[in-house]
């Protein structure tokens, strides 16, 4: 069985650069921890919009965080677990994908200019250098898995390629669709009802 | 499962492997509740392992004050502290200095561990926050295995030793302190003359008198540079400061001797160390620091109980062992020096050369202080700095208390393509050391303690500073601003020209954050003087204070006046009159922006304040070191779990040792760690005595000590290591209730 890594994540990206500033985000996931918009136990925000292309603002919760992430130049929302993941990797990466679609969604729901996001691709980043340092071992292990378990998901054809050359990188890969995306097909494979949040 | 432990078993040295799992053991013990909270927390502190804000379970999210229920339920590392709480990993560096390789390392770590941010600290460490304890033992052996250490990070013990960035390439010092501050880091490290004090002790080294350097005068025990000539010969030596410090009582430290050689430097600051130990308070941890203790008794007392001690510290070759490996300490370049002539410079690069550029004294080179915004830089800069710096300068990394990096050892040559480099990766900012380059210490994003956002402020004064820095005259750009997010001063805010601490006030039903405005700090000759409190004002007035104040001092000060003689010929009452128009209270109806702190939508509140661990628990020395025993026991255990019997056997012997060595310590201070010694010191001062006997066994538990010291099985096997461990469980527990007899009641 291939081995889950200590912490997942996934990044969904913006369309488009956005019109807002990071800063706006921190009174919303503020908000969120008020409200309980998205799962987990919501502890706090923190504030890295000062750092270039960082992790930008972070919902830090106790099973996960939520980052409005500016890492590599791009602008997303990316869910980070950092503990309880299931014990095969295709049910962790269905629940990080999902969690990471759900607030997604949630912060297109705020309304704000130019925050939409692209389903149809994402990064997926395995943040455990023991099991999985960022070589092309690596990526060969787990290639075919997750070409199975995306394309399932996605109900479409799935290309992954490794994000990152350097070895001291975390193991990341990115995958797209081939084709335009089915939110239905993924949003039913992600066990996802609406107005829910889990 | 392949574990770190087993990956980088040969590249941590033995005994920094035994120190970690020993933690791990008591992480182990504590979750079995078979460690007192109080006794772990300390040694988790000591293992820079700090809590973070909301640990005790409770924040207030704007409108009420949630319960935090972490899934490991009641369990708690420390009183009011839960166990999946997220906490702060302090890792120590000393003087700053670091090679690429350990920056890449730390940089995984906060990748896997944190949130991806490594954070500089004013005392040149580097913290990861939002860390499970649990990560913490991995987490140390992956910085172990490339020389990095977090043992006494926090807690009660010797901080991180800090001197000056330019140590070694400065025109001014007197000789290079570096190797000097990484000698004393290495002899007081676990030293046991260490272990018992009742609050933290700092160090710094100067190598000149003049500038900021070492800030010696702010410290427990600062160093300064001498030479003295003897029979025509040069000696090294120090000038020693002890008792400054910051926090709630700022002192100036107090000269201890003009001139120390270098032969006495440690065995000088090992006298210090046993006298703050036994004569340092222990109970009140707001009196407790050195600087208390030298007040209390005058400095002329102090100097004599320490020259008193100083006949009576034990002899030890590492005293003067390292002057003989002095020489070694060098500094390798990447490249030859070589002059800046006729290339094309880029774009920002003459703002960048000017400010954060140091002609080295050696020609051809420079020292580059990179600006980085808040400490804070990614795993990635991490990454691209670590490559940068094995292009261009090798492993001359330093970190500096003004939390920027420090590139040593630049040829002038390569400024230009080192500013391009630096630049792609976002730390290429100029300003270093200005006005906008301004310090913080976290406050409220992250501290227990703090009471408004100094990180927030920082951010908002420096986004607007930036705006205009190229409006700004020379004497306003030169000026420094600090800001600690409450009283405590880990943002350094009493050394600054202008310095700002946390605090709160009420207006009408609610609170409403404000900072303490601090005026006329020195940071220069070593933090010469400290700032006066001149009035608090609302955290959202402050960038208009600001501005009233700079306004003032261009348009009023006299040729070359400084900020420091501005406001003393100003005067307390003329500032407070300045600044009383900002003073005033808007009802929350009126301004209900003034009611939230900068970087946070909600509503104020102070409830989130929580008990700091900054100052650790004052735990007995006995508690601690008879809990090492008890760790080293649970090791015996997991040795015979796994079939490994002559280990089983050796841990449970150790344990033995030092749980024998943790009473003899309540007596006999200097019994030092070898076994023939401890066990002697043992069998004559509480054997023979009977003092060690229990009411119906006697002497029973004791000879079990004896009796393993005396014959080392041939081969221990399943039977005689399930023996020896039940038998060092007794014998430890028979050491508990000789302790409690002989000393009374157990402060843990």
């Amino acid at each position: 069985m291939t081995t889950v890594p200590k912490r997942l994540a996934v990044k969904f990206n913006l369309k488009n650069t956005p019109s807002i500033q990071p800063k706006d985000i921190v009174p919303i996931f503020q908000r969120w921890i008020q409200e309980h918009t998205v799962e987990g136990m919501l502890i706090d925000v923190i504030d890295y919009k000062h750092v270039a292309d960082g992790p930008g603002v972070i919902l830090i919760a106790d099973e996960g965080d939520y980052g409005y992430d500016l890492g590599d130049g791009e602008v997303g929302l990316q869910y980070i677990r950092k503990r309880a993941l299931p014990e095969n990797l295709s049910d962790a990466l269905r629940l990080v994908i999902r969690l990471a679609y759900i607030a997604s969604q949630r912060l297109e729901d705020e309304g704000l200019e130019g925050v939409t996001f692209d389903y149809s691709s994402a990064k997926i980043t395995f943040l455990d250098r023991k099991s999985y340092r960022n070589q092309p071992s690596a990526f060969d292990a787990v290639q075919s898995e997750l070409v199975e378990f995306l394309t399932g998901l996605y109900g479409d054809e799935v290309s992954v390629t490794r994000a990152y050359d350097d070895p001291r990188e975390l193991f990341a890969v990115r995958y797209s669709i081939a084709n335009d995306l089915n939110v239905n097909t993924l949003e039913t494979n992600l066990n996802i009802v609406a107005n829910a949040i889990s | 499962m392949t574990t770190w432990k087993d990956i980088l078993n040969d590249q941590i040295p033995e005994d920094v492997g035994y120190e970690i799992d020993t933690f791990e053991a008591q992480i182990e013990l504590r979750k079995q509740n078979k460690l007192d909270e109080k006794v772990f927390a300390e040694s988790r502190l000591r293992k820079g392992a700090y809590g973070q804000r909301y640990d005790n379970g409770q924040r207030n999210d704007g409108i009420r004050t949630r319960e935090l229920t972490f899934p490991s339920g009641d369990l708690v590392k420390g009183p009011d502290t839960y166990w999946d709480a997220p906490g702060m990993q302090r890792i120590k560096i000393p003087y700053g200095g670091l090679t690429a390789e350990q920056l890449d390392v730390l940089s995984e770590l906060a990748d896997e561990y944190a949130d991806g941010i490594l954070h500089i600290t004013t005392r040149q460490d580097i913290q990861l926050h939002y860390v499970h304890i649990d990560d913490t033992p991995d987490l140390m052996r992956r910085l172990a295995a490339v020389g990095i250490t977090t043992q006494e990070a926090c807690g009660n013990s010797v901080r991180n030793i800090t001197a000056c960035t330019l140590a070694g390439v400065c025109h001014d010092e007197v000789f290079d302190v570096s190797p000097y501050a990484d000698a004393m880091t290495q002899f007081l490290l676990g030293h046991d003359d260490v272990q018992d004090f009742g609050r933290k002790f700092k160090v710094a080294f100067s190598g000149c008198e003049g500038h900021a350097c070492g800030l010696v005068k702010m410290h427990d025990l600062g160093l300064l540079a001498q030479t003295r000539e003897v029979d025509g010969e040069t000696i090294k030596g120090f000038m020693v400061f002890v008792g400054g410090g910051l926090g709630t009582v700022p002192q100036q430290a107090k000269v201890l001797a003009d001139f120390v050689s270098e032969e006495k430097l440690l065995p000088l600051t090992q006298a210090i160390a046993r006298v703050f130990a036994r004569l340092g308070e222990k109970k009140n941890r707001n009196r407790a620091r050195l600087k208390f203790l030298v007040s209390q008794l005058g400095i002329e007392e102090f100097r004599r109980l320490v020259q008193e001690e100083l006949e009576v510290v034990p002899h030890d070759d590492r005293h003067t062992a390292y002057l003989d490996e002095l020489g070694d300490f060098t500094y390798e370049p990447a490249k030859a020096g070589m002059s800046l002539n006729g290339t094309p410079l880029p774009q920002g690069f003459d703002d960048w050369y000017r400010t954060n550029n140091y002609k080295q004294v050696q020609a051809g080179y420079s020292t580059i202080t990179l600006n980085v915004p808040l400490g804070d830089f990614t795993s990635r800069q991490g990454f691209q700095l670590a490559d940068i710096a094995r292009r261009y300068v090798g492993d001359n990394i330093r970190l500096s208390v003004e939390q920027n990096i420090v590139l040593r050892w630049v040829a002038d040559a390569d400024l230009p393509a080192l500013y391009r480099e630096l630049d792609e990766v976002g730390l290429a900012d100029s300003g270093a050391g200005t006005i906008v380059d301004i310090t913080s210490c976290p406050g409220t994003d992250t501290c227990k303690l703090g009471i408004a956002s100094s990180r927030g402020l920082t951010s908002e004064l420096r986004t607007r500073l930036i705006e205009k820095i190229n409006l700004l005259p020379d004497a306003v750009r030169e000026l420094k601003i600090k800001v600690s997010g409450c009283f405590n001063s880990c943002g350094q805010h009493h050394v600054a020209d202008i310095g700002f601490f946390g605090n709160s006030r009420r207006a009408g039903n609610h609170k409403m954050p404000h900072f303490q405005v601090v005026l006329g700090g020195q940071w220069n000759e070593n933090a010469g003087a400290y700032g006066l409190a001149v009035g608090a004002v609302p955290a959202k007035r402050v960038p208009d204070v600001l501005e009233a104040l700079t306004n003032r001092y261009v348009d009023e000060r006299a040729d070359d006046e400084n900020f420091q003689t501005w406001v003393k010929n100003l005067g307390r009452k003329a500032i407070k009159e300045m600044l009383t128009p900002y003073m005033q209270l808007a009802t929350f109806e009126e301004k209900p922006e003034f009611f939230t702190d900068w970087g946070d939508s909600r509503v104020y509140t102070i409830d989130d304040i929580g008990v700091g661990e900054c100052a650790g628990e004052v735990v007995s020395l006995f508690s601690m070191e008879i809990s090492r025993a008890e760790s080293t026991h649970f090791e015996a255990l997991v040795a015979l779990d796994e079939g490994k019997y002559e280990l089983a056997d050796e841990q449970a012997y150790k344990a033995m040792v030092l749980a024998a060595r943790a009473l003899v310590r309540t007596k006999f201070l200097d019994v030092g760690d070898d076994y023939d010694n401890i066990v002697n010191e043992f069998r004559t001062r509480f054997y023979d005595t009977e003092l060690v006997y229990d009411r119906f066994a006697k002497g029973k538990f004791a000879r079990y000590l004896f009796n393993r010291h005396d014959n080392t099985p041939a081969k221990a096997n399943e039977d005689h290591a399930h023996n020896i461990i039940d038998e060092a469980q007794l014998f430890i527990e028979n050491i508990h209730s000789a302790e409690q007899r002989i000393n009374g009641v157990i402060v843990s």
